[in-house]
């Protein structure tokens, strides 16, 4: 077989979830963007324009959601099996490949360490927006201070989940789930 | 703005949970053995952003509140969150 189950997983849980999730943070962040108010008059959105700012935030928080909990519980628990004692080829144990070479070791330590928790944290708050566009879209775009902190959260996501997905490629270049 | 500084003390949660547990000072337990700890500090800060959540709406329901506090201290709990979770920190509290 070309690919194996665990790999399949690290490339739905990476490529497929993470990229969805990506998209759907800079649609929202476009959305938002996009229909900046031009003055003080608020922006009258159309039935269209507000369903589509819900979908985007609702979509970046369920993809999001998705990204840890199939990390978090498969392909995470498939990074830390232990080698059997004695086991000398470490390839299919990626966490024990990683601590076994210093100069691979941060990649444990510092980069998978990030990314157990803190793509917790982006799909928390991209719940946070996601309620306030689902709920009333108009108010995302025509409160100023509701819309700079929807900005921002989102703006935060993006960036949290970008590094997220580049120390989960550092960590797959050098020990992928095979 | 509920929701909103709810997010911010689920940001909060998440690494309040972990910082403990890497000073040793209280580890959530392992929910899940075969993900780890990891398991049970997160679903504590998610049931914790969530009781935030819940008790922040039904207060503020139908309640003005100052937008500018509320978006400051939602930063500051981000930061504050995404700090305990950043590894080198933990060597200052471990």
């Amino acid at each position: 077989m070309l690919f194996s189950d665990r790999s399949l997983w690290t490339m739905f849980h990476g490529i497929v979830l993470s990229g969805a999730a990506l998209a759907a943070l800079v649609a929202a962040l476009f959305f938002v963007l996009a229909t900046r108010p031009a003055g003080a008059a608020p922006v009258p959105l159309t039935p269209r324009q507000a369903r589509w700012l819900s979908g985007a935030t609702i979509l970046a928080a369920v993809t999001l959601w998705l990204v840890v909990i199939v990390g978090t519980y498969v392909v995470f628990p498939l990074y830390r099996v232990p080698p059997p004692e004695g086991a000398t080829d470490l390839a299919l144990y990626p966490r024990a490949m990683l601590l076994a070479d210093p100069a691979t070791a941060w990649l444990h330590s510092f980069a998978m360490e990030i990314k157990e928790h803190v793509p917790f944290i982006a799909a928390i708050l991209a719940t946070g927006v996601a309620a306030v566009g689902a709920r009333n879209p108009a108010t995302l775009v025509n409160d100023p201070r509701i819309r700079a902190m929807g900005i921002t959260l989102l703006t935060i996501c993006l960036g949290l989940v970008s590094a997220a997905g580049l120390l989960g490629t550092f960590i797959n270049k050098v020990a992928p789930l095979q | 703005m509920a929701a909103f500084l709810a997010a911010g003390a689920g940001a909060f949660a998440v690494g309040f949970w972990v910082i403990l547990s890497e000073a040793g000072v209280f580890a959530a337990p392992t929910l899940y053995g075969p993900a780890g700890g990891v398991s049970g500090r997160t679903t504590f800060g998610v049931l914790t952003w969530l009781i935030v959540w819940a008790v922040l709406h039904a207060r503020w329901k139908s309640r003005e509140v100052n937008a500018r506090s509320v978006s400051s201290a939602t930063l500051v709990l981000i930061v504050l969150g995404l700090l305990f979770t950043f590894p080198p920190v933990w060597a200052i509290f471990g």
